[in-house]
């Protein structure tokens, strides 16, 4: 009688230690994810950063093109106004798409092509659209990571126990996927 | 099971896994070794040029704690260069351990360089004095075809940039001993199966278990297999890079 008991509470402490463990990586892969995440608000917010400069050369040239400027300005306050990281993605890609137009429209005005500061925010701007391509790609081997844990047996007990639900990947839009190059 | 089996398992079954682990360890990326500071993997560089880059570099590294690589690729398809050079960067660790390393990549068949600037470096080295570095030092002798005096004076170029900035020399990077491990434990593995072998008497034989007779024992072997990469070594030479990290930042052109 007393040997089943202790061999009972036995196995309740190696599963509760068991328990404990997973618990404590699905908590820690999902830290990383949101650690992850903030890098990529960095760079977002580096690029929301650059754009008024870049629009202002642009419009030194060009200031009869007004309805890009309109689009890019607004598609930069919905970034900036974007609570969630959902919101923050799709605003990202429409901002993607309007500063594509505008490097698209910069093209035939050979004068704003030779202004040096142009050309100094268009490095800046390809640096950063670079620096957001690494930290999404970085951000969604976490989530991938993050994501197959909570559906494999035995985590997706603990996952389901706690209300830990699998996270979105930033997908980059179709038309973003080209870096603005400087040509000669 | 036969005894003689027992022994040809302990024995085979060790050393494939050691076999496999130490493959698996060292060929999952495709990715080059670097060579030196200057890895010229296209041949674009003469001699003389390289001497040259290889002591800027040095002076760099022991003087400021800067890494710089320069590297010559044919091509870096099927991705983009600047995918290439973050990822080479990173593999490489170039920088110490203020993450203070430059990667100059020339992609000669894609006709694009990118400069990868590690995390350490991105204050001194915004994207846009890159790209205008690039501009007036680099572009001009790469369009007459003279990759090496680009890179000489792209090289230059960026360290006087970089003039009296100084970096940690310290490496981030812990020794990488996984090599170093797994061959302890074929070492281990094959001592043991040795001991275990079918052609040593079994129990009961002339020299049972606990005698004390001394066996031959196995030729020793050096631990130091080829992929070990100790800590590095105090001025001049390569030794290898540093650890340093980078995200993206930099800027590239195509010519």
């Amino acid at each position: 009688m007393r040997r089943s008991w202790i061999i009972v509470v036995g196995i309740i402490i190696v599963l509760a230690l068991g328990l404990i463990s997973q618990y404590n990586r699905l908590v820690s892969l999902e830290t990383n994810i949101d650690g992850r995440w903030a890098q990529v608000e960095n760079q977002l917010q580096r690029r929301a950063d650059l754009i008024p400069n870049l629009v202002n050369t642009v419009k030194g040239y060009a200031s009869h093109e007004e309805q890009i400027f309109t689009e890019i300005a607004a598609a930069r306050s919905r970034l900036l106004s974007a609570a969630d990281p959902r919101a923050q993605m799709e605003a990202s890609n429409s901002l993607d798409l309007a500063l594509g137009r505008l490097l698209a429209i910069a093209e035939n005005y050979p004068q704003l092509k030779a202004d040096a500061s142009f050309v100094r925010l268009q490095d800046e701007l390809a640096g950063t659209e670079n620096r957001i391509a690494v930290e999404r790609m970085r951000y969604n081997e976490a989530v991938q990571e993050w994501n197959r844990t909570i559906r494999r047996f035995p985590t997706v007990l603990i996952a389901r126990l706690f209300g830990m639900d699998a996270r979105p990947f930033f997908e980059a839009s179709p038309g973003a996927q080209q870096v603005p190059q400087v040509q000669f | 099971m036969g005894k003689a089996l027992k022994g040809w398992l302990w024995f085979w079954v060790p050393m494939l896994l050691a076999v496999s682990l130490l493959a698996a360890s060292s060929c999952f990326a495709a990715l080059p070794r670097p060579v030196g500071f200057v890895n010229d993997f296209a041949q674009v560089i003469d001699q003389r040029t390289r001497m040259e880059l290889n002591g800027i570099a040095e002076k760099l590294r022991d003087n400021q704690g800067i890494e710089v690589a320069v590297v010559t690729v044919a091509t870096t398809q099927p991705e983009t260069p600047k995918q290439y050079a973050t990822k080479l960067f990173n593999e490489w660790g170039i920088g110490g351990s203020e993450d203070s390393g430059l990667l100059i990549l020339l992609s000669v068949e894609d006709r694009e360089i990118q400069v990868e600037v590690g995390y350490g470096l991105e204050g001194v080295l915004p994207d846009g004095k890159v790209g205008s570095i690039l501009d007036d030092a680099v572009i001009p002798y790469f369009i007459e075809g003279d990759y090496g005096k680009g890179l000489l004076e792209g090289t230059k170029a960026f360290a006087q940039a970089l003039s009296g900035e100084s970096y940690s020399r310290k490496s981030s990077r812990n020794p990488d001993l996984t090599g170093f491990i797994i061959f302890i434990f074929i070492a281990a593995f094959i001592t043991l199966s040795a001991r275990r072998s079918p052609s040593g008497p079994g129990p009961g034989g002339p020299l049972g278990p606990g005698g004390t007779m001394r066996r031959p024992r196995p030729p020793h072997i050096h631990p130091m297999p080829p992929t070990f990469r100790g800590p590095r070594g105090g001025g001049g030479g390569f030794g290898g890079f540093g650890g340093g990290r980078s995200g993206g930042g930099g800027a590239g052109r195509k010519f």
